[in-house]
């Protein structure tokens, strides 16, 4: 294996020719994204562009037409969900996927669970309470903030906070790749930037991150690529200030208005 | 020769009945997502009340008469039951659904006792037909009960007007997109559940139409609704839940697999379940089930 | 809500062996009879079961009277052809329940709830039209399979009246007591997940396929278990066992004793049991009409069930105490 060494890192992530058709319409052509390691990379676009499309297919959700995906070292094929997630990629979805019905403290064991024990466990008679589990369910709630509540039900969040506890799932697994899908829609604005703010810290642990996102305030604040898709293709690709002052960027946001 | 012929006139008419009944399973499944349990018994208040009604005033009326009473009482269960399950979790809908066929059962129990109800076969419909004397390929005499050719013509005529209605009129352009997604066509504005609790209650008349003619030939008897749905569940789940086209052709293959199983008795009684297991090892989606839906 | 004041929840095995090793004392003055109490807690076993199932999964199966049925006829053989020692009896009928329960699980838990519900009931039709045909050279087809003469004994000991009661309640009490401990482990709580959200499961990295299964065998055992059971108590295998009408009662007794709360759906069978044998005199035969409608009442509007009614009773009454102990 390479050393773990980021000046020199390998794509965590590899998306090659990627291209998706769903009955004549052409969702993605030619995809190719490459993914660094400890990196933030954000995939925006116009509505239509094919970021969700891109990101299913990166999720296993989405068998491609053409092209391939890698993920650290490992070609992605007819994977299920729970593979894909046992390799080290964890998804963050555009409503807030959680256990409503649960306290939050288990809805981070579950994923503390699966880091443990693997995709299966015949654990019927562990005593759950004392578990060393627990305590790092805990812990993990504690870097979303959200150790106050952590035994009342996860339904009674609001809105901002079931995120929180949803990226404590996805960290609770300390994957390697966090995929982001609109982690600030429908945001108030100080949310929004305590999101941010989360984000960043959740980062700096050098965690790969794929976002994809409409606030260019939340993207241009948290990412260091970004992919510009357009009509099914990648338009552009560079840090936040390259994509800024690029044309054709700007032409398919115009283009978009226009519609 | 002769008795290949026979062999499919019986396979037509056992999937004749699966078919209405399996048709209006899937058509509600399919539009509102629901999986009614008391759809057999919706088959067993119309062969009830084809009884009671053509014994009172002749089957001519009956034929009138049991459609709109079974119209009736879908739009009742839909519009006074099932409409405040819509947003439960689907095992509510079964719950309350079989609850339904179980009080409706038992409710004609209390009226008319557990025991088979007699059913009298209309003058014009009795007898049999000498099926010889119209098909010159078969040999010497060959004849068939004519109430069960009535039966088959009932029942393919009724699955031929389903389909030209969902395919030739507006109303069966919204169906069918609602089949598909009703997400989308409320986004669109169009008022589906309006719409949708008509297509409980076409459900129904189907149920009406299979009691009526299917009732001399089944049983008329309180257990004879969930005796039916079971087949009939097979059937649209065989064909793709929520597939028209899917549950004739499961009907097709389930009735004529019953009748060219009928020398082997012990085949035979599981020959449906047989085939099911096998069709969904091979597609797990049924025939022609689709992406998506029941997932 | 009180859950530290109540006294069940602070000992719950205790609280529930005095309960049931009690009942056979009690039971005749609220109008029970000998030899009920022992099928109320069958049933009860059956339903603890099947809450492992439907309380924690949501997943509905009608089929369950397959594992209750297929064991009641293997036990039946064995005590008939083999022994009626009825360790052997019971060990065997197990085993072919879980392998039955393998095999329809494999089969019906890899899609939705909705198509669960229907394949089980049809599996369940395949067994009983096969029992009663196909295989009717063994099990004595629609007669059900007789066994006369034989006397079910556990260690030389008969098995009758008490001494059978008394099996039922230690075998009840062992269940209940395993299904507390898979109800508090990890096991258990992505049982639970798999009813809360089963999609985010699954992008958490738990194979939930295996996990289903897993929990659809835990119940048939139970279900196994209490069919085996009841042909112990009374050695015959009636041909309704393997009914979807057995599978019927079981969804109905644990939706009206209040799923996932283990205790409800054991409440539900007591309740179904006694309404059945006990209540039907006076109501004749619309009993079951009555009991149809209390049970959509039930589905209607308290999902709850029995449990949930408690809850809201307590809940009504009991919250001033509460507040002031807080």
């Amino acid at each position: 294996m390479m050393p773990n060494n980021k000046s020199i890192s390998e794509a965590m992530l590899d998306c090659y020719q990627v291209s998706k058709n769903f009955g004549g319409l052409q969702a993605l052509s030619d995809v190719n994204l490459r993914v660094k390691e400890g990196t933030v990379h954000s995939l925006i676009g116009p509505n239509g562009a094919g970021k969700s499309t891109l990101l299913n297919v990166i999720t296993g959700m989405i068998v491609p037409t053409h092209g391939s995906v890698v993920f650290d070292g490992k070609p992605l094929g007819n994977v299920s969900p729970h593979e894909i997630n046992q390799l080290g990629m964890a998804k963050v979805f555009q409503t807030p996927a959680i256990f409503p019905e649960m306290s939050l403290l288990q809805n981070v064991c579950i994923p503390a669970l699966a880091a443990r024990d693997g995709a299966f466990k015949l654990n019927m008679f562990d005593r759950g309470e004392g578990d060393p589990i627990e305590s790092f369910a805990e812990e993990t709630l504690a870097e979303v903030g959200l150790q106050e509540v952590m035994h009342s039900e996860a339904r009674f969040l609001s809105r901002g906070d079931k995120r929180r506890l949803e990226l404590a799932i996805c960290i609770a697994h300390r994957p390697k790749l966090l995929l982001l899908d609109e982690p600030t829609a429908g945001m108030a604005r100080h949310e929004t930037e305590s999101t941010i703010e989360l984000l960043r810290k959740i980062s700096k642990s050098g965690m790969t991150m794929v976002i994809v996102e409409h606030d260019m305030n939340v993207v241009f604040a948290l990412s260091d690529i970004i992919s510009v898709l357009a009509q099914g293709s990648i338009i552009a690709e560079g840090n936040p200030d390259d994509v800024k002052g690029n044309p054709k960027v700007i032409e398919a946001y115009l283009g978009e208005e226009q519609e | 020769m002769n008795h290949i012929f026979l062999q499919i006139l019986t396979g037509l008419q056992i999937s004749a009945l699966y078919m209405l009944i399996a048709l209006g399973l899937t058509l509600i499944f399919g539009t509102l997502g629901v999986v009614n349990f008391a759809h057999g018994a919706l088959f067993m208040l119309g062969a009830y009340f084809a009884v009671e009604i053509s014994s009172q005033f002749g089957f001519g009326v009956a034929i009138i008469a049991v459609p709109i009473l079974l119209f009736i009482i879908g739009i009742i269960m839909e519009r006074g039951l099932i409409r405040f399950f819509y947003e439960r979790p689907h095992t509510d809908q079964i719950l309350v659904t079989f609850g339904l066929a179980i009080v409706l059962g038992e409710v004609m129990k209390t009226i008319y006792g557990a025991n088979n109800l007699p059913f009298d076969i209309p003058k014009w419909g009795s007898g049999i037909v000498r099926l010889h004397e119209y098909l010159p390929f078969l040999e010497g005499f060959v004849a068939y009960p004519k109430w069960r050719l009535i039966l088959i013509v009932v029942s393919f005529s009724t699955v031929i007007s389903l389909f030209t209605l969902l395919q030739f009129t507006k109303f069966g352009l919204i169906v069918r997109a609602g089949m598909r997604d009703s997400q989308m066509l409320a986004f669109l504005g169009v008022n589906i559940t309006r719409r949708f609790t008509i297509v409980f209650g076409i459900g129904s008349v189907i149920a009406a139409i299979a009691g009526l003619f299917g009732g001399p030939i089944t049983q008329v008897e309180p257990e004879v609704g969930m005796h039916m749905l079971i087949p009939s569940f097979l059937v649209v789940v065989i064909g793709g839940m929520g597939s028209l086209p899917g549950a004739v052709l499961a009907s097709l293959i389930l009735g004529m697999s019953i009748s060219f199983t009928a020398e082997y008795a012990a085949l035979q009684q599981i020959i449906i379940y047989l085939i099911a297991v096998i069709i969904l090892l091979v597609r797990p989606r049924g025939l022609m089930g689709k992406k998506g839906l029941m997932e | 809500m009180n859950k530290s004041t109540s006294i069940f929840s602070k000992y719950p095995i205790p609280i529930f062996s005095l309960v049931v090793l009690s009942f056979p004392f009690w039971f005749e003055y609220i109008g029970g009879y000998p030899g009920l109490d022992t099928k109320i807690l069958i049933w009860a076993l059956m339903a603890l079961g099947f809450d492992i199932l439907l309380g924690f999964t949501g997943y509905l199966s009608f089929g369950h009277a397959i594992f209750f049925g297929v064991s009641a006829y293997a036990t039946g053989l064995m005590l008939k052809h083999f022994s009626p020692e009825i360790i052997p009896a019971m060990f065997i009928a197990v085993i072919v329940g879980t392998i039955m329960a393998f095999a329809v699980g494999y089969l019906t838990m890899k899609r939705s709830g909705i198509y669960f519900s229907i394949l089980t009931l049809a599996f369940g039709e395949m067994l009983n039209s096969a029992a009663l045909s196909t295989l009717q050279d063994i099990t004595g087809g629609d007669n059900g399979l007789t066994i006369p003469d034989v006397k079910p004994v556990l260690f030389g000991i008969r098995m009758d009246g008490l001494s059978m009661y008394f099996l039922a309640a230690a075998i009840l009490i062992l269940g209940y007591y395993l299904a507390r401990r898979i109800a508090t482990s990890p096991f258990g709580l992505i049982l639970k997940a798999i009813k809360s959200n089963q999609e985010r499961l699954e992008y958490t990295g738990i194979d939930v396929q295996k996990y289903k299964l897993g929990g659809f065998v835990i119940s048939a055992i139970y279900a196994s278990i209490a069919g085996s059971l009841m042909v112990i108590y009374e050695p015959y295998v009636a041909t309704e066992y393997l009914h979807w009408s057995t599978s019927g009662e079981l969804v109905i007794m644990s939706v009206m004793g209040g799923v996932g709360t283990l205790v409800g759906p054991m409440i539900g069978a007591a309740f179904m049991l006694y309404f059945e044998n006990v209540l039907s005199v006076p109501l004749g035969e619309e009993w079951l009409l009555v009991l149809g409608i209390i049970f959509m009442a039930i589905v209607i509007f308290l999902p709850g069930g029995f449990m949930e009614g408690l809850a809201r009773i307590k809940k009504r009454y009991f919250n001033k105490s509460n507040k002031e102990e807080k």
